[in-house]
């Protein structure tokens, strides 16, 4: 599965990688806010913005071509709508649809390929996300490809006893109420699995709270990088044009 | 229909966000609220369920298959504000793993589906889930879930300057409805199936005894859903109308009353101006989804 070679990225170790993962999520948000509210897309400032992600991409010793790919999954929705834009004759705000949205995938996609997702979502814990979400976005993760296995072994089950049978007119009602059923003992399955898991957190102490034995040390190499790209983007920000593009 | 970096206005996000955050909040505390059990580990596998559900392909007419998108289904199951934050929590993962949906219009993203989405989903099930019309209220809820959330996208998207051709938007709301469908009538397959193998894992809701509150409420959702995309879609249609009707100046101060110098001040006045006209704007919309939510949640305990 694809998710995969994310979870390989993220386990690397760079300079990016090691820098202070609260840093990481602050500078990444600075660069999408910088970018967001940069109003007309000219060269200079789009250059700036795409030069900042390949340096992080190039600091980080990522594979610039899987990344820049991975990142285009967002291109098929501004893509729509940029087409729908330019055409009402707005080629301007179409054009920087098109830009913002990807280099914002590009930079999201930095961030999570260089940061463990445990380490990044406890680190957006300690910035103030809701516990009880960041604890159940953990628990998702742990579990989401369990499931989703379980979900792929049940399609197959299916297509051994002959869904594919059901070809005659009156199939589809039967093959519907087939996948139905399917759900619903997936979701049973779910159910009763989280009260296994439950009751073995219960014994073995479990009070609310997920702790893990990794202590990020501190040091001014693990913070200093993101801030300066953070800078960095405000520059390039500032550097453009001074005005806000809030056409309300 | 989620919403990537890069398309909505800077108020338009950063006042989503501003709402989404405390009222998530709010829904976590409730669906923890009652129970002394963690409900983390089942709400987890939950949203593990819902990613998982998409690989369980529904036959829907020829050479097409559908999937379950799951808001309503998990309102009816674990009730609607453990609903909200599983939905948040497969939204949050989408955005961050699989770059589908934006992290700044995560808030909006949030807003929409989870919030808006499950809300209304639950809606009809809250009103007339126990007596004979509770096939028609899960097929209904499946529908307004998906439905709702889609609209809400559409409208975020008109107000931030993006452009849909009227033919191209009756269109894509035409595909919104059909997808409604198809998500009310897999709702009501999987939610029957579910009855079958244990019925306690279904929400069971005691006769309401007032179905014109339901009625009133229904229709105020879809009056607003419909209505917000139709003056977004045609502001000036709005405008010309009000003119026309002869109340032009009164009814363009009714409709902007609360930011009434907002674009005044956009177009002439200070930065700081701009800044305190935004900020106002984003306490307002706090202020209200605050006021909003604290408002279901004392309707349901009642």
């Amino acid at each position: 599965m694809h998710h995969v070679v994310l979870d390989e990225w993220s386990r690397r170790d760079s300079p990016v990688h090691r820098a202070e993962a609260r840093m990481k999520i602050v500078g990444a948000l600075v660069f999408l806010i910088c970018v967001a509210t940069t109003p007309r897309i000219e060269a200079p400032t789009f250059l700036g913005y795409v030069l900042l992600a390949l340096a992080g991409i190039g600091l980080a010793g990522l594979p610039l071509l899987p990344l820049a790919a991975r990142a285009a999954v967002v291109l098929p929705f501004s893509g729509v709508f940029a087409a729908m834009t330019a055409l009402a004759g707005d080629t301007e705000r179409a054009a920087a649809v098109v830009v913002k949205s990807y280099v914002s995938a590009l930079a999201v996609l930095l961030l999570v390929a260089t940061t463990p997702l445990p380490r990044l979502l406890r680190a957006a814990e300690r910035l103030g996300a809701p516990r009880m979400v960041i604890l159940i976005v953990q628990f998702l993760y742990r579990y989401l490809f369990v499931i989703s296995e379980q979900a792929q072994h049940m399609r197959l089950a299916a297509r051994c006893r002959g869904e594919l049978g059901y070809e005659r007119p009156a199939g589809w009602r039967i093959r519907f109420r087939g996948a139905a059923g399917a759900l619903a003992v997936l979701f049973g399955r779910s159910y009763e699995r989280a009260s296994a898991i439950h009751q073995a957190m219960l014994a073995r102490g479990f009070d609310g709270r997920i702790r893990s034995l990794g202590v990020p040390a501190r040091g001014l190499r693990r913070w200093w990088l993101p801030a300066a790209a953070s800078m960095a983007a405000v520059a390039i920000r500032l550097a453009g044009r001074m005005e806000f593009p809030w056409p309300l | 229909m989620h919403i990537p970096d890069g398309f909505l206005t800077t108020p338009l996000w950063l006042s989503l966000d501003v709402v989404s955050v405390p009222v998530v909040g709010w829904f976590g505390r409730r669906a923890q609220a009652g129970t002394d059990e963690s409900k983390a580990p089942l709400l987890g596998l939950m949203g593990a369920f819902v990613f998982a559900a998409q690989m369980i392909n529904f036959p829907v007419g020829p050479g097409t298959s559908g999937h379950l998108l799951g808001a309503a289904l998990l309102a009816f199951t674990l009730g609607p504000a453990a609903a909200v934050v599983v939905m948040t929590a497969v939204l949050a993962l989408q955005a961050l793993i699989f770059q589908d949906g934006g992290l700044l219009a995560l808030g909006a993203n949030v807003f929409n589906m989870a919030v808006c989405g499950v809300l209304a989903g639950y809606l009809p099930y809250r009103y007339w889930g126990a007596g004979r019309l509770r096939r028609a209220a899960v097929f209904a809820g499946g529908a307004l879930s998906v439905f709702v959330a889609a609209s809400l996208a559409i409208v975020e998207l008109l107000l931030s300057g993006i452009r849909i051709p009227g033919a191209i938007l009756g269109a894509s709301m035409a595909v919104f409805a059909v997808s409604a469908v198809i998500e009310g009538v897999i709702t009501v397959a999987v939610l029957e199936a579910l009855e079958r193998i244990n019925p306690s894992w279904v929400e069971r809701r005691p006769a309401e005894a007032r179905p014109a509150m339901g009625l009133l409420a229904l229709a105020s959702v879809l009056l607003v859903t419909v209505g917000v995309l139709f003056a977004s879609a045609a502001p000036d249609g709005l405008e010309k109308l009000a003119e026309e009707v002869g109340i032009s100046g009164r009814a363009r101060a009714l409709i902007e009353t609360p930011l009434a110098d907002y674009e005044a001040t956009f177009i002439s006045g200070s930065w700081a101006a701009q800044a305190a006209a935004g900020l106002a704007g984003l306490l307002l919309a706090a202020a209200l989804g605050w006021a909003l939510a604290r408002m279901i949640g004392r309707r349901r305990r009642a």
